[in-house]
């Protein structure tokens, strides 16, 4: 067994997908904003050095997290019995993020399915259109051995 | 900044070999790791639960890569605060088990000033055993280049 059909688990989601047996999902633009707490916090626990007045590099990954990102990599890692392992990451800034800035995430995931992984794109741009960051997160997924099968 | 002729780089301005001393990070004990879950929102069961990264086939929850790849911004600003990172890419190669660090380093791979003062550095993560877990390349530019807002 593979990870779950991406046009299952969008149609479950209530998105619309791409005609295609294996076509991106394309998420609804959310919202963000670098609060200064959550930055201050990142960046104390990665060994960031300053004072949290600037947003660390690596910090936009946190918005995979958010419940409807999460949610749909549930989805697509195929549910009990599987779990994403991070396999390669990019980040590409054409300005840096600020703190209490607002930012908008345009997110896509596709999935592959030889071997099983899913690779999500992520932009951040500004409340203004103006992109400043491109992700791409590829997470290949594994499928857990459970006791009675070792 | 120092002065120098038009079009050449200044005296400081790294060159081609150049290294970037190395640096440890870590040990990365199972309560970083529930640190690092909470403020990344990255809970993955297999970072935290010994069972979870057993059934995955490892002898203990690994430390998260982002949490490593994070490192290495702290070691170029270290080296030196006039960069910008416009560009970083890394895979992932091994996993370091929780208990463990890891020691960064970098070196400079190809540096130009003209049309734009950037640099491309290799960069490279190594566990307990001195093996390589992750592979990475960045991309610098100089804080004064006018892409940087």
């Amino acid at each position: 067994m593979t990870a779950c059909d991406p046009a299952q688990a969008a149609a479950a989601s209530g998105l619309a997908p791409e005609p295609g047996e294996n076509a991106p999902v394309r998420l609804p633009a959310i919202e963000v904003r670098t609060e200064p707490d959550e930055v201050t916090g990142f960046l104390r626990e990665t060994g960031g050095i300053g004072t949290g007045d600037f947003v660390p590099l690596t910090f936009p990954f946190r918005w995979l997290a958010l419940p409807a990102i999460r949610g749909l990599i549930l989805q697509l890692t195929g549910g009990e019995g599987f779990l994403p392992v991070h396999e390669s990451q990019s980040f590409a800034y054409e300005r840096s993020l600020h703190i209490n800035t607002d930012y908008v995430l345009d997110v896509e995931i596709e999935a592959s399915e030889k071997p099983p992984r899913l690779i999500l794109k992520m932009v951040v741009s500004t409340a203004g259109g103006e992109i400043c960051a491109r992700l791409e997160t590829v997470l290949r997924i594994v499928r857990l051995v459970a006791e009675t099968d070792i | 900044m120092i002065d120098a002729a038009p079009g050449a780089p200044p005296p400081d301005w790294p060159r081609a070999g150049d290294e970037i001393g190395a640096q440890n990070f870590g040990p990365f004990a199972q309560e970083a790791l529930a640190r690092y879950a909470a403020v990344s929102g990255d809970d993955n069961p297999l970072h935290l639960d010994p069972e979870a990264a057993k059934a995955a086939g490892l002898a203990g929850p690994p430390v998260h890569g982002m949490l490593m790849l994070s490192c290495f911004e702290p070691l170029i600003m270290g080296w030196r605060r006039d960069l910008f990172i416009s560009r970083l890419s890394a895979k992932f190669l091994r996993p370091v088990l929780a208990g463990d660090g890891i020691r960064v380093m970098g070196r400079v791979l190809r540096s130009a000033w003209v049309p734009k003062p950037e640099l491309i550095l290799r960069l490279t993560a190594r566990g307990r055993s001195d093996d390589l877990v992750i592979l990475a390349e960045a991309v610098v530019q100089h804080k004064n280049a006018n892409l940087i807002s």
